[in-house]
């Protein structure tokens, strides 16, 4: 600082051999003016409004500038992983709600006898058409699933791709839901073991899907222990049961997210012209991965394994599992 | 930036510290119902499906 710079200059005198005597007298002159109060206020006072030079502002402003941003991109965390929470809780409020008095008001039609033939659902954007429990991660864990997946709808719940295979139907039944935030219906997904069920109900049913093995259980599924236990009946690798066309259809996998095929009717073939009643009636979950990523999508594939017909009071055994 | 807000705020210390209470709450809340919602969308954090 120029102010700084103004008193240096006298130093090179004590070269000068008579001036020696001046510099104690300096010392003594200023440990006076220092004891001295007053002095001091104004010393505090003064240094202050050269140094508020253009530069010091700039450089303060940049340094607060930065400080905002940083605080901005925390805060934005914050609403992603907490408020999105609460925002969607209501959603998802709502829409169960709503879900819950158009079943309530409407004149249950009873379930076709044959479970092959049921009525077709009339499914409205935006509006939940059926609720979905995943009994291993606990009784509190149920969602309405809504029709479409587009940000607003996957807002409220978890959400139906339009067009995929409806409850029950032969075909893939493919449902997308957040992982981080929004309530995060899938934020466990990775957890879900081969077996696990997966249970829907519509107004009239009850479907119970169950995790297919996964690829590393595939080939060794007939000779483990794991397959003889009874939540495991009805599921088996689907490329024994079905044929090769079904080879990459496995409990879980990990995609690029424009391997839209993955909710193809027979997943990963797209173009196979297998006619529905030889379709195997599929689930299948996606949501983002890793975690706070959008760059791959988790996928998980289910068999639907048991249904039931809706009735008051009744409950499928399966919700107890976990 | 803060130290000139600060300056401007008219009234002695404690109305001053409630009107930067108010400021900052205002802006907190523009940014989580207004920017954040918009901004979202756009960022690659939270994507779901397939194409």
């Amino acid at each position: 600082m120029p102010a700084q710079g103004m008193p240096r200059p006298p130093r090179p005198r004590p070269v000068d051999p008579p001036t020696e005597v001046i510099p104690r007298v300096e010392d003594d002159y200023d440990d006076e003016y220092y004891d001295d109060d007053e002095y001091y206020d104004g010393e505090d006072d003064k240094p202050a409004p050269p140094p508020d030079s253009f530069a010091r502002k700039a450089v303060r402003g940049f340094g607060e500038a930065l400080i905002t941003m940083g605080l901005v991109v925390l805060l934005f965390v914050v609403y992603e992983v907490y408020v999105t929470d609460l925002l969607s809780a209501e959603k998802q409020q709502e829409a169960t709600a709503a879900l819950d008095s158009e079943w309530g008001s409407n004149v249950v039609t009873p379930p076709p006898s044959d479970p092959n033939r049921q009525t077709k659902l009339n499914l409205i954007e935006g509006k939940a058409f059926a609720k979905m429990y995943i009994p291993v991660f606990g009784n509190d864990w149920k969602f309405s699933v809504v029709e479409g997946t587009t940000d607003k709808h996957l807002e409220i719940g978890p959400g139906h791709y339009k067009d995929t295979a409806q409850p029950g139907e032969p075909g893939n039944f493919s449902i997308a839901g957040h992982r981080v935030g929004k309530g995060a219906p899938f934020n466990d997904l990775d957890l879900l073991q081969s077996c696990n069920a997966i249970v829907v109900q519509t107004q009239t049913q009850w479907f119970v899907y169950r995790v297919l093995p996964m690829r590393n259980e595939v080939a060794g599924w007939a000779s483990d222990p794991k397959s003889k236990q009874p939540a495991c009946a009805g599921v088996a690798p689907l490329s024994t049961t079905l044929g090769d066309a079904y080879a990459k259809t496995v409990g879980q996998e990990i995609v690029a997210p424009t391997q839209g095929e993955v909710i193809a009717p027979i997943p990963h073939q797209v173009n196979a012209t297998v006619p529905p009643d030889k379709q195997a009636r599929l689930l299948t979950l996606t949501t983002c991965h890793p975690r706070f990523s959008d760059k791959q999508r988790l996928i998980v594939h289910a068999i639907e394994t048991k249904s039931y017909p809706v009735a008051d009071g009744f409950v499928p055994p399966e919700m107890t599992e976990g | 930036m803060y130290g000139w807000i600060w300056r401007h705020l008219p009234g002695p210390l404690f109305l001053r510290i409630i009107q930067a209470v108010v400021l900052v709450a205002g802006i907190v809340a523009l940014l989580m119902f207004v920017v954040f919602p918009w901004a979202e969308p756009k960022l690659p954090f939270n994507n779901v499906t397939t194409e």
